[in-house]
């Protein structure tokens, strides 16, 4: 009794089957039907004199592949005219990539979408951290020296990073005298579109952080970094570095927080500038 | 009719309601990167009529060998002719089918919970998503079910059919996804505890085993062999792939522990089926399904409480879904599409749970309200599906929206065509995009009728600037300066591309370039459009 009542329901699933898959090939017909290409309208302004020699371009030329394209043009054109040929260059095909990753991050910052506006500041403002000291929570960094975050070099690269142990880490630089400061700009790493989590931002006139503290910057929501509850917002780290404003405050000693990122635990540096100069 | 012919019914109508909630508008989602890569080895496939496995990516060779049926059937032939529909209609295909199988589990889950399942698994807005994504993960959850089905059939009358229908399954879960390992192990370790169970309650556990032909075993396996290598070595075309398959592991491993991008806590499966809200959006939740999942597991260990299930079959899904949701939450490496493995154990479980707990209840009132509440949030989850795949489908307040490409693909794709109408090229127009790290997929795939792109992560400064170029913002200072590199009196003048903020992804901006010459061209060709229609409508 069971298997006839089985029997029949094999029988009904391969009669779906046959129809699900009938309607899949109609399905397909019609979305192929949807997807014919663009007509190539071949409408130029008169100013495009090329067209009267290009007439017919087909609808959709096959990809490239194996054979040498004819690339744009080589810079050196008047090789040409020497009856040298263009380099044949091959067309590059995309670079096979792994899943990107998700920047769901809460209050998040949105992307200007343009440069960053000049930043202005009294005349002689320079980098006063550059080739300053600067110690670390991590002495001993996984990647690079700390040296590294002071050393002028902006770039993503590989050899241009400090990468700091996991959890909450701080660096601290050393300007060695006391400037007005007006700008803090920190490049943490900008390879990938990365999200640093608890940045907090503070200037200090002693090397612990116990006299005229003053907090740049802080996104650190839920304080867990301990030095309160900020209110700025999460960012995404780009070439342009994170632009903090000093308001001209006096300090000596300038320390970063940051307690891990949107990709991992760790907490890395690519550089920090400071741009102040002497009071007076 | 009979209560066996109504879930019948019941089952096919979910199927159908499944299909409905899968197919509708399959090109509205921008392809994803991981969507847009596969769909260019599957171009190299249809193209070339040649698959070369690749142990360290692309995962294995059924997604594309499968899809060939719907490029046929759709009579593409090139990777140019392909579209979203015949793409995404090969995984929704699979995930109806996981609806449809439970036809044949319906003396195991029991009538009501068969019938209970194949309407949470048509609903469950992580099945219906990722069931219109073209990746791997429906395939191998639709093949792993139909090991777990096939297994059970032949459990009920021995017959060699069904073992080799297993096997057959087993070959395509590993010719479909290297995390199917995780799955082989589950069912392993859960079809050992099942007899360790079984024995103490019937005897030992050796006479169960025993009742398995070793001469089906062996069939069965020879099965999954030959399926397997059929596709690995590309149908013998490529022997080294069989290997390759095995050897891949290494790889996999590997990025497991490595790949830092998608590090994420144990929790982070849980979380997102739990609990989910993202800025201004929606409270997602797919707890019905967890919660239920919970009470049906306690169910089929307790093997009392249900009438007309099978609790052998009960026990050994509770112990592989427990299984699989361990490891995924401690592997570190997480993608959310790999939760619909253990996910779909829990909607198998959950059923019981559902049907357990109406059957709990003594009186008629009481159920009718219990059964009333349960059909309420079935209907929230099925709104919720709605929500994913009709109004979030690429918002990432949707918990599984994950590193999607944004909708402004669409306008990069739209302004670039435009721009090929007046190009004297057309779609042969040279284009030059320049991202960092390769990162400018799905762009391959929204570009494939233009021939003469250039995919670059870098500037070629031995290459002309070509008229149009899209690149990453981080890009721009050394764009500026490649675009003056001609000679004098060759100099274009480039003015931007794109009239607003472009993203690739959320916080992944793009900005694009085009010479003016080209620019003035199609502003001309438009102006002289409009004034002809405007006459025409005279």
């Amino acid at each position: 009794m069971m298997r006839k009542g089985l029997n029949s329901v094999v029988k009904v699933s391969i009669s779906v089957l046959v129809v699900m898959g009938l309607l899949v090939a109609v399905s397909c017909k019609q979305s192929e039907e949807e997807e014919t290409p663009p007509e190539v309208q071949k409408q130029h302004s008169p100013n495009t004199p090329v067209v009267s020699e290009k007439p017919d371009v087909p609808k959709v030329t096959p990809p490239p592949k194996e054979e040498t394209e004819k690339a744009p043009e080589p810079v050196n054109k008047d090789a040409n005219k020497s009856g040298l040929v263009p380099i044949p260059l091959e067309l590059p095909k995309p670079m096979f990539v792994g899943t990107p990753q998700d920047t769901k991050v809460p209050n998040l910052e949105k992307l200007l979408g343009k440069p960053r506006p000049d930043f202005y500041a009294p005349a002689g403002v320079k980098n006063v951290a550059f080739e300053k000291p600067v110690s670390s929570t991590d002495e001993e960094p996984i990647i690079g020296e700390i040296e590294m975050i002071t050393d002028g070099d902006k770039e993503a690269a590989d050899g241009s990073y400090v990468e700091l142990g996991p959890f909450k880490q701080s660096i601290t630089v050393d300007l060695e005298d006391e400037y007005e400061i007006y700008a803090v700009v920190v490049w943490h790493y900008h390879k990938q579109a990365v999200v640093y989590f608890d940045v907090v931002v503070q200037v200090a006139s002693d090397p612990d952080f116990i006299s005229n503290v003053t907090t740049l910057f802080n996104n650190d929501i839920d304080n867990s970094v301990g030095q309160g509850v900020g209110k700025d917002k999460h960012y995404t780290e780009t070439s342009e570095g994170k632009l903090i404003d000093a308001k001209g405050v006096k300090a000596r000693y300038v320390r970063l927080y940051s307690q891990g990122n949107n990709s991992n635990d760790l907490n890395h540096y690519i550089e920090v500038e400071v741009f102040g100069k002497l009071p007076g | 009719m009979k209560w066996s012919k109504i879930s019948v019914v019941l089952i096919l109508a979910a199927t159908i309601g499944a299909a409905v909630l899968r197919l509708p508008r399959l090109k509205q989602r921008p392809l994803h990167g991981d969507e847009a890569v596969h769909a260019f080895k599957f171009g190299e496939l249809l193209e070339d009529g040649f698959y070369d496995y690749d142990p360290y990516e692309y995962h294995g060779p059924a997604l594309n060998y499968l899809t060939l049926v719907t490029a046929w059937a759709a009579r593409a032939q090139k990777f140019a002719d392909l579209s979203e529909t015949t793409l995404r209609i090969v995984p929704v295909f699979f995930g109806v089918l996981i609806v449809l199988l439970l036809l044949l589990m319906v003396d195991g889950l029991g009538r009501a919970g068969s019938v209970c399942a194949a309407v949470l698994t048509a609903v469950s807005p992580a099945m219906v998503y990722y069931s219109r994504y073209y990746i791997q993960e429906v395939l191998l959850v639709c093949f792993t079910f139909g090991v777990i089905v096939s297994g059970y059939r032949y459990t009920k009358n021995r017959n060699i059919g069904w073992i080799l229908l297993a096997g057959v399954f087993l070959g395509l879960m590993h010719a479909t996804k290297e995390t199917c390992i995780i799955a082989f192990g589950s069912m392993l370790l859960a079809l050992l505890l099942t007899l360790l169970v079984r024995g103490r309650q019937n005897g030992s556990v050796l006479n169960t085993v025993k009742a398995v032909k070793p001469s089906h075993l062996i069939a069965g396996l020879v099965a999954a062999l030959v399926v397997s290598a059929l596709f690995y070595s590309s149908f013998f075309s490529n022997p080294i792939g069989v290997l390759d398959s095995f050897r891949t592991y290494t790889t996999y491993l590997n990025r497991a522990g490595q790949n830092q991008l998608h590090i994420h806590p144990w929790h982070f499966y849980l979380k997102m089926l739990l609990y989910f809200k993202y800025g201004s959006g929606p409270v997602w939740s797919e707890a019905l399904i967890v919660i239920l999942a919970a009470v049906g597991f306690i169910i089929a260990i307790r093997g009392k409480g249900l009438a007309g299930v099978n609790f052998h079959l009960l026990r050994f899904i509770a112990f592989y879904t427990l299984l699989m949701t361990v490891v995924y939450s401690v592997v570190p490496y997480k993608t959310p599409w790999c939760l619909l493995g253990f996910l779909h154990g829990m909607i198998l479980l959950a059923a019981v749970g559902a049907v357990g707990i109406i059957k709990a209840v003594p009186t008629v009132l009481p159920r009718l309200i219990i059964a009333l509440l349960l059909l309420a949030a079935s209907v929230h989850l099925c709104f919720q599906a709605y929500l994913a795949n009709y109004k979030y489908y690429a918002d990432s307040r949707n918990p599984y929206v994950y590193a999607h490409p944004t909708t402004d693909v669409f306008t990069i794709t739209k302004r670039v065509e435009e721009l090929a109408k007046v190009h004297p090229d057309g779609l042969s127009m040279p284009v030059q995009v320049i991202c960092p790290g390769g990162d400018y997929w799905p762009l391959p795939w929204y570009f494939r009728r233009f021939d003469k792109v250039w995919w670059w992560s870098d500037i070629d400064k031995n290459i002309m600037p070509a008229p149009v170029i899209i690149a990453s913002a981080s890009m721009e200072p050394k764009l500026t300066e490649y675009f003056y590199l001609p000679p004098p009196g060759q100099k274009n003048l480039y003015i931007p591309l794109f009239d607003t903020y472009i993203e690739l992804r959320p916080q992944v901006e793009l900005r694009g370039y085009v010479t003016k010459d080209l620019s003035d061209s199609y502003d001309q060709y438009q102006s002289e459009k409009e004034s002809s229609q405007s006459r025409s409508e005279k």
